[in-house]
């Protein structure tokens, strides 16, 4: 079966209106369309990084508050300035944008705006029609990015891809490894926080060491038999960044937190030129241990809400054996204390190294997440970065 | 409990004490004999009035009632107009034409005579219920445009509309947003693009109001007109000044999206704007709860209604949390709401006003001004469609009749070209006059208070609103409250639901849209749009002017932005500080500096 088609969506810079691409967003996945979502509010530079980063077929940009001529041309020549005019442009405004407006954004590049009135079938269609195709062969990549990007392009489209897979490590009775890990996994289940908190270190490591460069490999569910909504990017307003690479990707069927192809895309993001590689799971159930059977992070770091249930609860919970860091998010909240001294006790059983921690990771220069950074930061600079320093 | 559950509890206790007082009104018979007395004086005492063909009609239309315990349900259920819990309307008289003595011969005080600025139906007779709404290219372009729009009108009441730039707040400088300055709204940098927009009127004359929908970085748009007043006008002016600014964080969260610092800095911010216009401008509404923007994003009539309402319990928490005494700012909120075509809006307002009045008035002790629910309504935007566009002069007229069956304060009627861009003047006129019609050239409003109010079909709306309402309050409730509901993107993922939830129902045809899934000809014709842009020339006008700004006043606004962080550091009321701060500094120096020490919003999706 031929890979989902993958598109970004957005909406420009200083535009809230994300009524309808929210509506269309669940239109496309529900014919089958992977959509990394940006959000709204977003500058032409987000928009093609990200793009380029997920290595999408097209962007799909929803504009009702003017401007559109300019902004729809910007990332039409800025996609062509960084040598992606592989990745096509479309979308549309409802009445705000006229067909005399249209032609213009033709002209400059844009392959199609839909007018008010266009039914969710036709955009569906259209998306189909234009880029489901298989790509034609691209010239070569013009940057790092680009590159690394495509190859996880080929990575995620055939699992037959010839990655060289890292050493698989034992798990059982593994010492904690908490100081100065390379890759590091944050699970937990949904709305604990992760994405949140990953986005507040990603912070903290560009503030850190100016030269650092971070990966994200990001997880969403598939919808069963269906497209994925992508989301974690529009929440994310650090990782925004030229030393950020971001990659979204949908389970595609594969239970457990995690996609069929992430073991090797995550060898390929580790060989890469990036000081931390962070990888994060979608939200998981109590069962889910994503990273155990493929030893692919160095560092495991449960996110958890304070809202877990009763003390039972924690029992079932595998991941509390397994995680070399627990974080208790939301830690403003009334239950946490509570929390806290029932997860520390639960934690004692283990009889390793674990380290328990509380975070507000909403909260800006929260104190605790200060402290989980200089917990898996090391408080000193990785080799990696010292060695491209001196070349 | 939060003071929302608070509220539950008080209308639900307000509605027993109604049964109780229906029970007893039949049971002693002196209680009821009061009562009938009172029924039959008031009765008696209604004016009549002849319409055109002269026909005698009542001033105050009552069901035909004489039994004790259906008047007392009547009177404490739902109140004669102007009376608690308002279920009826806020005022008497609303859109009553003038008559002769209707105050003096019931002997009741007229809540007219009370000075208070904003909503439009107090003051009517002095001024008109219209707002010129504009915002275009730069402060000099509006400007224009506000002299011409109300140049023969009475009173001066100007809203303004800003641009993407500054409802972010950022300047026209930063990097991405050219082709975007001026756009859908004036653009606004710094204090001196704020007297340039008010130019030429008297922003301390009673007769003058400013209206400006920004809520983001609304507590520095303040501060910039405040400044700009004072420039002009000297210290003296700030007590005068009369208008609102929406400020509305919670429903940027919620559905609109324009919110810049994280929710709780956001909030701060906006109780320390308030705390200080409540205090030294009395006759400013410092804040418009809004409905409308959540309607629109796809919200039913009901999470519409239950999130504005507890929205606003959850500002006047916040608000009496920090020391704002309730009878201070309690009668400076004011409310907006969307009036679609939805069976909901029979009664949508009716219902909110009667809550809102037993939530201030139980739950918060606020005194009788402080209970009324002063409503603007906008007919609902969203209702209006492209295809076939005319019919939307239909639906905006219904929704008119509905939203004045609500008795709501004062009305904005959409243009049928909405869907297509920024209303041109054509269609504009039409709405407007659509609302003459309805008022002044119809006899639906003008003869009879009630004259369509208390039908069994409203009865029933009521009731059922009423319970959905309350049923989102304790959801709400069970959340945490507000403020944690709305960080748990409760409402958001609500009203993206319901909004997905509509767009199916058109798309099966469940929901009949005439033209377009219904009784479509296939033949879309479209309105002559005449679009104003910005030309490129007044955008780099603008960057230059904000530039000049910037370097002549670089080494003094260093100094007020250090004085804003420590202010806003030390915990204390950040809005004196932003007073001196606008004078040397642009928006987005602000904002971002701000960023800097409270950090920025992180949307949610």
């Amino acid at each position: 079966m031929a890979s989902p088609i993958r598109i970004l969506t957005a909406v420009p810079i200083c535009d809230g209106h994300d009524s309808a691409i929210n509506t269309i967003n669940l239109e496309f996945i529900r014919h089958g369309i992977e959509v990394i979502y940006l959000g709204y509010h977003r500058s032409v530079g987000d928009i093609v990084r990200a793009a380029i980063q997920e290595d999408v077929r097209a962007i799909g940009i929803s504009s009702y508050n003017g401007g559109h001529i300019e902004f729809f041309a910007e990332v039409v020549d800025l996609l062509r300035k960084r040598g992606a005019d592989y990745i096509k442009v479309f979308g549309g405004g409802g009445g705000t944008i006229t067909h005399e407006d249209a032609a213009a954004m033709k002209r400059r590049g844009v392959e199609q705006i839909f007018f008010a009135g266009t039914s969710l079938d036709d955009m569906v269609k259209f998306v189909h029609q234009r880029y489901g195709k298989p790509r034609e062969k691209r010239a070569r990549a013009k940057t790092p990015d680009i590159e690394l990007a495509q190859r996880l392009t080929e990575i995620e489209e055939s699992r037959n891809a010839k990655v060289e897979s890292r050493k698989q490590k034992k798990i059982e009775n593994r010492k904690s490894k908490i100081e100065n890990p390379k890759v590091i996994g944050f699970t937990g289940p949904g709305g604990a926080g992760k994405t949140t908190l990953i986005d507040e270190l990603v912070l903290r490591f560009l503030n850190k060491d100016r030269q650092s460069r971070i990966a994200i490999l990001s997880h969403d569910p598939s919808v069963i038999g269906e497209g994925a909504l992508l989301g974690d990017r529009a929440t994310m307003i650090n990782s925004q960044d030229d030393r950020v690479f971001m990659r979204s990707m949908a389970t595609r069927g594969q239970a457990g937190g995690l996609s069929p192809a992430t073991h090797d895309c995550l060898a390929l993001l580790a060989q890469s030129n990036f000081d931390h590689v962070i990888i994060e799971t979608v939200g998981t159930g109590q069962e889910a241990m994503p990273f155990q059977q493929n030893g692919i992070v160095d560092l495991n770091v449960l996110v958890m809400n304070p809202d877990y249930g009763s003390r039972l609860q924690l029992q079932k919970i595998v991941m509390l054996d397994l995680a070399d860091i627990v974080v208790v998010n939301k830690s403003d909240l009334q239950r946490a204390r509570t929390a806290h001294s029932e997860i520390e006790q639960r934690l004692e059983q283990n009889r390793r190294a674990q380290r328990l921690i509380d975070t507000v990771a909403k909260r800006h220069r929260d104190s605790g997440v200060d402290g989980l950074f200089n917990l898996i930061s090391g408080g000193e600079r990785s080799h990696r970065v010292k060695a491209r320093k001196k070349s | 409990m939060s003071k929302l559950g608070q509220v539950v509890e008080a209308v639900e206790k307000y509605n027993k004490f109604v049964l109780d007082q229906v029970k007893r009104a039949r049971s002693d018979e002196k209680f009821g004999r009061e009562l009938a007395d009172r029924w039959n004086e008031t009765k008696s005492k209604t004016p009549v009035t002849h319409t055109p063909t002269g026909l005698p009609l009542p001033r105050l239309a009552l069901p035909e009632i004489d039994e004790p315990g259906e008047i007392a349900r009547y009177l404490f259920g739902e109140g004669l107009p102007g009376e608690f819990p308002f279920l009826n309307g806020a005022y008497r008289e609303m859109y009553l034409a003038e008559s002769g003595n209707w105050t003096a011969e019931t002997g009741k005080q007229n809540p007219k005579s009370e000075k208070s600025p904003s909503a439009a139906a107090e003051n009517s007779k002095a001024e008109e219920p219209t707002r010129l709404f504009s915002g275009l290219m730069l402060a000099e372009d509006t400007n224009e445009r506000f002299h011409f729009l109300s140049a023969h009108q009475r009173s001066k009441r100007l809203s303004t509309a800003f641009d993407g730039p500054t409802l972010y707040g950022i300047d026209s400088d930063a990097d991405g947003v050219f082709g975007k300055i001026g756009e859908g709204g004036v653009a606004i940098d710094t204090v001196e693009d704020m007297v340039r927009l008010y130019d030429g009127f008297d922003l301390g004359s009673p007769i003058f109001s400013a209206s400006m929908t920004i809520s983001g970085p609304a507590p520095i748009i303040m501060a910039m007109y405040i400044a700009a007043a004072k420039r002009r006008f000297g210290p003296k002016v700030v007590p005068k000044l009369r208008g609102t600014i929406q400020a509305d964080i919670f429903k940027e969260v919620q559905a609109q999206n324009e919110t810049i610092f994280p929710i709780e800095a956001s909030l701060r911010f906006l109780t320390d704007m308030v705390e200080f216009t409540t205090r030294e401008m009395p006759r400013w509404y410092p804040i418009s709860i809004s409905g409308y923007h959540i309607g629109e994003a796809g919200s039913t009539p009901v999470q519409q209604a239950a999130y504005t309402l507890s929205n606003g319990f959850a500002y006047a928490e916040m608000f009496a949390a920090r020391g704002i005494p309730v009878d201070q700012f309690g009668p400076l909120l004011s409310f907006f709401l969307d009036c679609g075509l939805d069976a909901e809006y029979i009664a949508l307002s009716r219902v909110s006003r009667r809550i809102w009045a037993i939530g201030m008035r139980d739950a918060f002790g606020a005194g009788p001004r402080g209970q009324l629910f002063k409503l603007h309504t906008q007919t609902s935007g969203r209702s209006l469609i492209a295809a076939e566009f005319k019919n939307n002069l239909t639906r905006t007229a219904a929704e008119l009749i509905l939203a004045y069956m609500n008795a709501t304060n004062s009305c904005h009627s959409n243009s049928a070209d909405e869907p297509f861009t920024t209303p041109s003047e054509e269609w504009i006129r039409l709405a407007a006059h659509g609302q003459a019609i309805l008022l002044e050239e119809s006899g639906i409003f003008k003869h009879t208070m009630n004259m369509l109010s208390g039908s069994p079909g409203m009865k029933a709306v009521e009731r059922a609103v009423e319970k959905a309402i309350l049923d989102e309050f304790r959801e709400i409730e069970r959340l945490g409250g507000v403020l944690a509901a709305v960080e748990d993107r409760f409402q958001r993922s609500q009203i993206q639901n319901a909004a997905h939830r509509y767009e199916q129902q058109i798309y099966d045809g469940t929901r009949p849209i005439i033209g377009l899934n219904r009784y479509r000809n296939g033949s879309d014709d479209v309105p002559e749009v005449k679009l104003s842009r910005t030309p490129r020339k007044k955008q780099q006008l603008q960057v230059d002017r904000l530039a000049k700004f910037k370097k002549k006043n670089a080494e003094k606004a260093k100094r007020a932005l250090d004085k804003v962080v420590a202010v806003v550091e030390r915990g204390e009321n950040c809005f004196p500080a932003l007073l001196e701060a606008v004078e040397v500094c642009s928006l987005g120096q602000i904002t971002g500096r701000l960023q800097e020490v409270v950090g920025r919003f992180r949307p949610m999706v």
